[in-house]
């Protein structure tokens, strides 16, 4: 008797995992391999004081460009990590999913003054397990020549 | 017996002791990811949301730029409130305008509004011209004011849900930059915020 009732409690842990898994739901991509676009890639420096923000969040790339009007243009290409089962199952139970972060964008002139403007404050980002994000900020003025970029859990 | 109740007591007074706990006020960065998220209303986060976005866009277009190289006059029209709330859609206006005039692709003038002048003192000093009191040399003349090229207006627009003890709200903030010239709409976005809350079930 004793042996049924270990046996139907494995299988019942066994069918709960089973079910968190098929609960998943982070993002799946597709993309071309032969880009046509010329982006034009920032060399950049990350500084973490935050193990779980930097290994939950990949950098895949910074661009810029220049609009028409003059102003420098920037983007941020992030990747949730915060997929597959062990990740999503502690995410669930922490109720961080979908990831919420954080990011604010300083522009700099070119003798690497901030430049004050109305759009330099913390904005929010939710991203789904496995999501591909693309942050963009526009210049404030064509002075604008650098950018800082923080970013945080929430 | 006794003991129970003494305690029984000495935990209901903790308990009401921790209830009437509260703290201090605080000032909080504005900047910052703070200050209070509530469902049916626009908080100062949101505002500053739609402020970030609209001006990107708006900047990004470069719909102001003008070719004659002179620069755009802007108006600040109407932000129509179409939401249950008392907002005061000039947080939203004036973060806008602010950045426009930082962007240097346009100027704002302050004579025309959505409700007469913002300014009204570019009308009162053109009264002094019958006033001997002052040198006429100085006041200043009728005919140099400039009239605005483009109007900037919108419209917010609030959608709410309940289910159960789950309510949402969906704010849908819409921005237009019209040509005067034309009437022509040359810039439009949308801002979309949604938040969602759960009620307590005590509440």
């Amino acid at each position: 008797m004793k042996k049924y009732a270990k046996a139907a409690f494995l299988l019942a842990v066994l069918a709960a995992l089973t079910a968190l898994c098929a609960c998943q739901d982070s993002v799946n991509t597709l993309e071309n391999t032969d880009k046509t676009a010329r982006r034009e890639y920032v060399n950049s420096r990350y500084f973490s004081t935050d193990s779980y923000c930097r290994d939950r969040i990949t950098i895949l790339g910074i661009s810029k460009t220049t609009t028409d009007a003059g102003l420098m243009k920037l983007q941020v290409q992030i990747r949730s990590n915060r997929y597959g089962f062990w990740s999503e199952l502690w995410s669930d139970i922490m109720g961080a999913n979908p990831y919420h972060i954080s990011y604010r964008v300083d522009w700099l002139d070119a003798k690497g003054m901030k430049v004050n403007t109305a759009t330099s404050v913390w904005l929010p980002e939710i991203l789904m397990p496995g999501e591909v994000k693309f942050i963009q900020s526009v210049a404030p003025n064509a002075n604008c020549r650098d950018f800082f970029i923080s970013f945080k859990e929430n | 017996m006794k003991r129970n109740i003494f305690f029984s007591l000495a935990g209901a007074a903790a308990l009401l002791g921790m209830t009437g706990c509260g703290s201090a006020p605080v000032r909080i960065d504005t900047a910052s990811s703070q200050g209070i998220t509530t469902v049916h209303q626009i908080d100062f986060k949101d505002w500053q949301i739609a402020a970030e976005k609209g001006i990107s866009s708006m900047l990004e277009s470069g719909a102001m730029k003008r070719a004659d190289g002179r620069k755009t006059v802007l108006m600040v029209g109407n932000v129509k409130n179409s939401t249950r709330e008392n907002v005061n859609t000039r947080i939203l206006t004036d973060k806008i305008r602010q950045a426009v005039l930082r962007s240097g692709q346009a100027v704002v003038t302050t004579a025309v509004g959505a409700k007469g002048a913002e300014e009204t003192a570019v009308r009162q000093v053109r009264e002094l011209e019958n006033d001997d009191l002052f040198n006429q040399s100085t006041v200043q003349k009728r005919g140099t004011v400039i009239a605005p090229d483009m109007s900037l207006s919108g419209e917010i627009v609030q959608q709410q849900r309940h289910s159960g003890r789950t309510e949402e709200s969906y704010f849908f903030i819409h921005m237009v930059l019209t040509d005067l010239a034309t009437g022509l709409a040359v810039w439009e976005d949308n801002v979309e915020i949604a938040k969602q809350g759960t009620k307590s079930i005590f509440d």
